[in-house]
């Protein structure tokens, strides 16, 4: 494997969006190289708009996503998917595509019309499936594995790209809680082994919090607060951002922060009145 | 960082029985197209002799068998066989850049867009030749741009695309019937021809062009597929993987558009090849490989099988379109009705 110089990915000013209405509006953040990066906002806050135009899916109507102080725009795509990879929220497995096949489409960055598969290519593959425990599986097709191993392999296919840096758009939703647990250690794994930045959505803000070495708080197409969880995650913030009102405790396993939620019921003054 | 021994074998043992399997599907299928051509050149009303229609094909004169093979079915077994390859090809191409079965050029009117044209130009503007096919390509780039243009709205969605262009290609059905309403002088034979397909009266002057617009176009389409391979894991996916979407669409609308739309001009809208090659050849060869060759041999065996059933093997002739399109539209209603069952695209 290929030990990457970490690559610098940054937003300057940036405002994007569909058709004629910005969602982000003006936007600046860094994603610290060789870190964990989970960016967190209610709906609509513009989590995976921001994702989508940091990949280059989204073109910004203002303002730069720059890698390495390069807008990554202007870059050929080819070229940038060498540096950046990305799991969309649903990405589309062809009918009965054995997990191997698609893995190994995760080298098309890599290939020309005439290059044929090369050791390179191979090895790739392998450290990819490996690392996503998915070797086991690489016959099988993808539509029959579970949710938790089919993330699995999409991860594996985007290792396979052999980028420096990992976006990924919610790669949790629609898991039970054991899968969630797993994918986001993994990331870990891959975060430690090889240096991967990863950059990630999450619609849960405790693991957000438990897993983030930096957290970024969006609200309004903005970034309201970033920085450490702990430093993002206080009673202000979370009522600022989510509207909601909320206790914070220390997570006894991690001792990251955690957030409660305060309603209008179930509270045991009321319970005791 | 680790690089783990490699416990090589397994996987590359699974991608070669995967692989061994693609090929074998192919060699069957190349072997499937050869036996119907050679079938529709010897075994007519009367049998020629394989050495006779070899002394043909070399250009001797045979008595008897020169007519018959070199006029009669050269041309209508050419034709078949280009006009099979170009539709599973451009039809497929289609149904992978837009992940749908049904967004196959026969469906969304592009053919009829190129039927209608050349239609017209024969009819109403009495030209013939090249102009024809040029006709029908301008008209099927034409029909992509409008069904796109009409099914744009915040992004092109597919079901909103493959809705307009049924739409788009039922107003064009109708444009054909009434051209061919106004010109009493043409036969039923020839007005089949426009509406479902026809490889009836082939010639090989009008045939042999068609080689040409395979290579180039089919060339251009095999430029892509790697791309297009890329594009089966979503937009998204392939764009995050290097692909230039927008490009490569373009690229692949062209190519298939022309391909499709040159023989459209000679042999007609041959119902369903488009539609059903891609889904046949997926069946057939598995999701892992390229479906583009596969696809092309299937509508190949499509149309030569079709014409060779229609001409012989029921009880009056029919157009090789009335025999591909009754075999199409059964497997049009079940992937509307598996669509709508299990609630996901194909």
């Amino acid at each position: 494997m290929t030990a990457h110089m970490g690559h610098r990915l940054t937003v300057n000013d940036l405002s994007a969006g569909y058709g004629e209405t910005d969602i982000l509006q003006g936007l600046d953040l860094d994603v610290p190289a060789g870190k964990i990066t989970v960016i967190v906002g209610a709906n609509a806050s513009g989590k995976s708009t921001l994702l989508r135009t940091m990949s280059r899916l989204i073109k910004p109507s203002r303002g730069h996503v720059l890698l390495d102080g390069k807008s990554i725009h202007q870059e050929p795509t080819r070229e940038l998917a060498r540096k950046i990879g990305l799991l969309p929220q649903s990405p589309i497995a062809p009918e009965g595509i054995p997990v191997d096949d698609l893995v190994r489409r995760g080298r098309h960055p890599h290939r020309s019309l005439f290059s044929s598969w090369s050791a390179r290519d191979e090895q790739a593959v392998e450290n990819a499936l490996i690392a996503t425990r998915t070797f086991e599986l690489a016959d099988r097709p993808v539509d029959e594995l579970s949710g938790g191993q089919r993330q699995r392999v999409w991860i594996a296919m985007a290792l396979a790209q052999d980028t420096n840096i990992l976006l990924l758009d919610e790669p949790t939703t629609f898991l039970d809680i054991n899968h969630q647990v797993e994918i986001l250690d993994l990331l870990v794994d891959l975060n430690q082994s090889r240096g991967t930045t990863v950059a990630m959505v999450l619609h849960d803000l405790n693991l957000g919090a438990r897993y983030a070495d930096h957290l970024i708080a969006l609200a309004d197409g903005k970034v309201h607060v970033s920085g450490s969880p702990e430093q993002v995650l206080t009673e202000t913030n979370v009522q600022a951002v989510f509207g909601v009102a909320s206790r914070i405790l220390t997570d006894p396993t991690s001792g990251r922060p955690i957030m409660m939620p305060i309603g209008r019921h179930r509270m045991i003054d009321q319970m005791t009145e | 960082m680790t690089t783990v021994t490699l416990p090589l074998n397994a996987l590359a043992t699974g991608r070669r029985v995967r692989t061994h399997r693609q090929r074998v599907m192919v060699a069957i299928l190349i072997a499937l197209v050869l036996f119907l051509f050679v079938l529709t050149l010897t075994v007519g009303q009367t049998v020629t002799p394989v050495a006779d229609v070899i002394r043909v094909l070399l250009g001797e004169s045979v008595e008897g068998a020169s007519f018959l093979v070199g006029t009669l079915r050269l041309p209508r077994a050419l034709l078949s066989l280009l006009a099979g390859f170009s539709f599973g090809l451009g039809g497929v191409v289609f149904q992978i850049m837009l992940r749908n079965p049904l967004a196959s050029p026969d469906i969304i009117g592009i053919t009829f867009g190129a039927s209608a044209a050349a239609v017209f130009a024969i009819v109403v503007l009495a030209i013939s030749g090249p102009m024809v096919s040029v006709m029908a390509v301008v008209g099927g780039l034409s029909v992509a741009l409008i069904v796109y243009g009409l099914a744009a709205r915040n992004g092109v969605a597919g079901t909103r695309l493959i809705l307009v262009g049924i739409g788009v290609a039922a107003m064009l059905h109708s444009v054909i019937a009434y051209v061919l309403s106004t010109a009493p002088a043409w036969s039923l034979q020839e007005a089949m021809r426009w509406m479902t397909g026809s490889v009836n009266g082939a010639q090989l002057s009008d045939t042999a062009p068609l080689v040409l617009v395979l290579i180039v176009f089919g060339g251009l389409l095999f430029s892509q597929h790697r791309d297009l391979d890329a594009l089966r894991l979503g937009d998204d996916t392939a764009a995050a993987l290097g692909v230039k979407i927008a490009k490569t669409r373009i690229v692949v609308v062209f190519a298939a558009v022309g391909m499709i739309a040159s023989v459209t001009a000679i042999a007609g809208p041959i119902a369903f090849v488009s539609f059903l090659s891609g889904p046949i050849a997926a069946r057939l060869v598995g999701n892992s490989g390229s479906l583009l060759i596969p696809s092309a041999l299937v509508g190949a065996v499509l149309t030569l099988g079709g014409d060779y059933i229609g001409q012989f093997l029921l009880p009056s002739r029919f157009p090789v379109g009335v025999v591909t399109g009754a075999l199409g539209a059964p497997y049009l209603l079940y992937l509307i009705v598996r669509v709508n069952r299990s609630g996901r695209s194909l």
